[in-house]
């Protein structure tokens, strides 16, 4: 195992039914990098996280966060933010805060309440009545708010406006440090391209590229966001 | 685990507090129309208390498994059998709480009844004479009520552990499987017929030793406690088996 690696996936494969959404994945991901996890709806890039945050299990393959094979301690060191609304609907703001804050030892819950007060997310409010934008901040903040291993955000800037995506652009790019591992969800390319350290596209549930951003815009040619149309054309 | 048992109260909470004070307005409603109401509210209210309770712990784990909700809690870095150990722990406080409010109930009714038959209430006498009462027609008293409502919560909660070793199973076994809910029910009668069928042998074999307390006209308390043990015992050693089950699936092949 390289010493540098908090995340090996090797020959991943899941399956629903009768749809292979994800086949023979294989990756190894770095500590102290920003991942883009490129690719269209259905490429399996939220099954691919959530095979990682355990939420689903792989149909076969193996997964290792710091060179352990997952298990629901390994949870302790991914912060994984859904792309789904999934508080608690009858929680307030300040409850989802205290929920993280006693079910993670990593919380840092003045970093969060300052955070909300920064992105002007008012505790009080009722995450039932939160607006998409506003709820999809609060996911953000309670994820960077946690001191972990490795940050899985998927689709963090979808259903946002243009000035809430900016604001969590900012929220993400504070909170990057080089012992942290960003593995960042996205159709959105031209967005998020200017904090990529490597890129992972995905399609139709394998790799299908895989490599550091700058390298690959040199060799290429073109941006990370040209690289996206030419891979995705046909799709 | 506490921390778990705290969400799943605070996510409870409302719903507990519309009952009771549902169940304290119908029951003073009741009172108004004297003691042929009071007696219709304690008929009532438990079997009404029963339904709540169990479609209620019944659906706050379908809600965990099946709405994207349940993402909050099973993304902590909490292990299956300690999750469903603090499902199963809110069930059992639960139903113990609702116990204790349905014997409150009984006092306040009890009270009222005494004090319009007599017009005044001595509070010492008051469960003497709910007892006298419980006793007077049907030969039981307050004794054998908590033996039986002992019996019903484990009952209850084996039940509950059962549905949510099928709901679990559906989950993980069969997630990736079409016609998963109807399976599910599928699963949960195939459950409940080994259970009982394993019971059944089981009561055949240590029935000999407690069938003599069957033919005796009146029955203590501690003598129902008695006939009533391998019942229960079995109904305990169910729910520990199957508690488990379910966390070994949770823990390892779940799919939300």
């Amino acid at each position: 195992m390289n010493e540098n690696e908090i995340l090996r996936i090797e020959n991943l494969t899941k399956k629903y039914f009768n749809k292979t959404a994800l086949e023979d994945v294989n990756m190894s991901v770095e500590k102290g990098k920003i991942y883009g996890l490129l690719g269209p709806n259905g490429s399996g890039k939220t099954t691919l996280m959530k095979v990682i945050a355990q939420l689903h299990k792989q149909s076969s393959g193996h997964v290792f966060i710091n060179g352990n094979p997952l298990s629901y301690e390994s949870k302790a060191s991914i912060s994984y933010m859904p792309t789904e609304n999934f508080l608690y609907d009858s929680f307030k703001v300040k409850h989802a805060v205290k929920f993280y804050a006693d079910m993670y030892k990593d919380f840092r819950e003045d970093y969060a309440m300052n955070i909300l007060e920064e992105i002007k997310v008012d505790p009080e409010f009722r995450i039932a009545k939160l607006s998409s934008g506003l709820n999809g901040k609060l996911k953000v903040a309670l994820a960077l708010s946690r001191n972990a291993d490795l940050y899985m955000l998927d689709e963090p800037l979808n259903g946002v406006d243009v000035l809430s995506r900016d604001t969590i652009m900012e929220l993400i790019s504070k909170s990057y440090d080089e012992t942290k591992t960003f593995i960042i969800s996205t159709h959105l390319v031209s967005e998020i391209e200017k904090i990529l350290d490597s890129v992972i596209f995905l399609k139709d549930g394998r790799v299908e590229l895989f490599g550091d951003a700058e390298e690959l815009r040199l060799s290429k040619g073109t941006s990370v966001e040209g690289l996206y149309k030419e891979v995705y054309k046909n799709v | 685990m506490f921390k778990l048992l705290k969400y799943e109260f605070i996510r409870k909470y409302k719903l507990i507090t519309m009952t009771l004070i549902s169940a304290l307005v119908l029951n003073l409603y009741l009172l108004t129309r004297g003691i042929a109401g009071s007696s219709s509210f304690l008929l009532l209210f438990p079997l009404v208390l029963a339904v709540l309770y169990v479609s209620d712990v019944i659906r706050t784990y379908s809600d965990d498994l099946n709405k994207k909700s349940g993402y909050m809690l099973f993304m902590t870095p909490n292990s299956g059998y300690k999750i469903i150990m603090s499902k199963l722990a809110a069930a059992v406080i639960e139903g113990i709480g609702m116990l204790f409010i349905y014997f409150l109930f009984i006092l306040i009714n009890g009270a009222f009844i005494i004090y319009q038959t007599r017009s005044y209430v001595d509070i010492n006498e008051v469960m003497n004479d709910i007892n006298t009462l419980l006793s007077g027609n049907i030969g039981i008293n307050l004794g054998h009520v908590f033996v039986f409502l002992f019996a019903v919560l484990v009952f209850a909660i084996g039940f509950i552990v059962t549905v949510y070793t099928a709901m679990t199973i559906r989950k993980s076994i069969f997630s990736e499987i079409k016609f998963g809910g109807f399976l599910s029910f599928i699963i949960f009668l195939g459950l409940n017929w080994a259970l009982t069928y394993a019971s059944g042998e089981f009561y055949s074999i240590v029935s000999p030793q407690y069938g003599s307390f069957v033919n005796v006209t009146t029955v203590s308390a501690s003598e129902l406690l008695v006939i009533m043990f391998p019942v229960i015992a079995v109904s305990i050693i169910q729910s520990i088996i199957l508690t488990f089950c379910s966390g070994y699936l949770l823990e390892k092949k779940i799919n939300l």
